[in-house]
């Protein structure tokens, strides 16, 4: 369980671990926009190149990153395959009794890029390099303007902020629980579904009661700091953007407006028309 | 005899990630059969990954556990009967209490152990009796005891599995001094009566010195000294080097031999000191 750290942080000195977190979230959203605007062969092969250099700048591990990507694998072979035989249009191609067309390779080709590309983008800049208070803190600025329609952002912040906060703290006990009730002969590998149910009993009783006694203990704690809500609250660290924020936006958007325009003036499949296949 | 061989025990949290910690670092002890042994040493010390290593709760990265004798994992399918040998009360063991009654979860190990419904009865009158809990508290829920009677009642349920090794990490702590007295009182009842093995993990040096008759200590993630508590408590320089202090009695005593007083600098317990002093001014103690 220790190995599990939740939210997937990637502690490193990298510049997209210096952005400001809002900055993180308006480019992971950018860079999904990107993702789908992208059609053409040059636009995907933009794509590609962009992902790699995300990756190389964020000095996070690519077998850290290609872990992020196992549990999705199924999904986007499923997809793929759905592409390959579905799609129609361009030229056909049979090999025994089935015919693919490559429209159908190309789509199932880019859907999985498309994929890939949402999973590095949000991950690299919202899970791995911004930890999850200064994702909560970013959004709670990010998101201040609905406060004006009576929107309680700051509380919903501090409820996240508590819930990722107290996640690795519950793991903790979960782990310690676990081991106490095994150290007293527990089994919870082995026997029907319905004994394994019941071998859960030992473990989330202790932890529920736990939960709560936290839950109080934490709610008191903050009564006597006069804790009351974001009214007239300021920011240990206040939030502000850089230099470095409006280079990465503009280079995004320099991103984004590039390939719109590779689409309004790029050939959707080159490769097809020029009869490749 | 040995009952638990360490053997160059190497243990490692999350290796190959950046949280990487080595917890343990080649760490071989002896705990010998019936005897109750230390363990003491600063927070992040190693101890509770050490204790939680004797009863195969944790697999070490390197080396061997041998208790009895015999590798515990050389079997992994069979590491429960290993945890029912050597019994592990974990630290606050009150907050694993789940049952409704006290009596339920005092059963819960010997049930899991797969006795009869009769042996499980006698050994939860067995059990409360060594950690002093009456039988009107068997009935009760656990919400409804105090702290200590908590704890008391979580220490039983190891006990009730009767094993050979009695392992506790931290057994007393947060406890008023009279809980802690009768934690210990049980403790030292249930090695003399059954003649197993334990093994205490604390920060109390004065606890300690009382208790046990080897103490290991610990530091960076190595055993640095083991022996005696004479042995271990005359090293003050050493001790207090790593952040540990010696029993109050013994630094007066080596104060007073600094000073000139012709007594022995090594006792560690407050009735030796007694004795020790008595000597000096020629009285029957």
């Amino acid at each position: 369980m220790k190995n599990i750290s939740f939210g997937q942080y990637y502690p490193a000195e990298s510049i997209i671990h210096r952005l400001d977190p809002r900055t993180k979230v308006i480019l992971a959203i950018l860079y999904i926009v990107c993702s789908f605007v992208c059609q053409s062969a040059i636009g995907f092969t933009a794509l590609i190149f962009s992902m790699l250099a995300i990756i190389l700048i964020s000095k996070i591990p690519i077998k850290t990153i290609l872990r992020s990507i196992k549990p999705v694998i199924i999904i986007m072979v499923f997809m793929a395959f759905l592409n390959l035989f579905l799609v129609k249009g361009g030229v056909e191609l049979t090999v025994w009794k089935i015919t693919i067309y490559s429209k159908g390779i190309y789509t199932a080709v880019t859907s999985v890029l498309r994929v890939i590309s949402l999973i590095i983008g949000t991950g690299i800049f919202l899970t791995y390099t911004t930890t999850p208070i200064e994702l909560t803190d970013g959004i709670e600025q990010l998101f201040g303007f609905l406060k004006k329609i009576k929107i309680p952002v700051h509380e919903f912040a501090m409820m996240m902020t508590i819930a990722l906060r107290f996640i690795p703290t519950l793991m903790e006990e979960t782990d310690k629980i676990i081991s106490a009730q095994k150290a007293r002969g527990a089994d919870f590998t082995n026997g029907s579904i319905v004994k394994r149910a019941k071998a859960l009993i030992p473990i989330l009783v202790p932890l529920f009661i736990s939960a709560f006694r936290r839950a109080d203990e934490l709610a008191i704690a903050m009564e006597c700091r006069c804790y009351r809500g974001g009214e007239g609250r300021t920011k240990l660290h206040v939030l502000r953007y850089r230099t470095r924020d409006f280079i990465s936006m503009f280079i995004f958007i320099a991103f984004l407006a590039g390939l719109i325009l590779i689409n309004c003036f790029g050939v959707e499949y080159p490769f097809i028309e020029n009869g490749w296949f | 005899m040995t009952k638990i061989k360490l053997e160059n025990i190497s243990y490692v949290y999350s290796p190959g990630t950046p949280y990487e910690v080595t917890a343990l670092n080649d760490v071989s002890v002896d705990i010998t059969e019936g005897t109750i042994t230390g363990i003491i040493g600063h927070t992040g010390s190693g101890k509770s990954t050490l204790v939680q290593l004797l009863n195969g709760l944790e697999k070490p990265s390197s080396g061997r556990v041998l208790v009895d004798g015999t590798d515990i994992w050389e079997k992994p399918k069979e590491i429960s009967k290993v945890r029912f040998k050597v019994g592990l009360v974990m630290q606050y063991p009150e907050y694993q209490l789940f049952e409704e009654t006290i009596k339920e979860d005092i059963a819960f190990g010997p049930r899991n152990m797969g006795l009869d419904e009769a042996e499980i009865e006698e050994r939860i009158a067995l059990a409360s009796s060594f950690v002093g809990l009456d039988e009107e508290l068997l009935e009760k829920s656990p919400f409804d005891l105090s702290g200590g009677q908590k704890r008391r009642a979580a220490i039983a349920g190891i006990i009730a599995m009767k094993p050979d090794v009695l392992v506790l990490d931290e057994p007393a702590a947060g406890l008023d001094p009279l809980g802690r007295d009768e934690i210990f009182k049980s403790i030292v009842k249930y090695r003399n009566e059954t003649g197993a093995t334990v093994v205490i993990v604390s920060h109390s040096m004065e606890d300690m010195a009382r208790l046990c008759d080897e103490l290991i200590v610990m530091a960076h993630s190595k055993v640095v000294m083991q022996g005696n508590c004479r042995e271990v408590f005359s090293n003050a320089g050493e001790l207090e080097k790593i952040g540990l202090s010696i029993p109050q009695v013994t630094k007066l005593m080596m104060l007073l031999k600094e000073k000139g007083v012709c007594v022995d600098g090594g006792v560690y317990t407050v009735k030796d000191a007694v004795s020790e002093l008595a000597k000096l001014f020629k009285i029957d103690h």
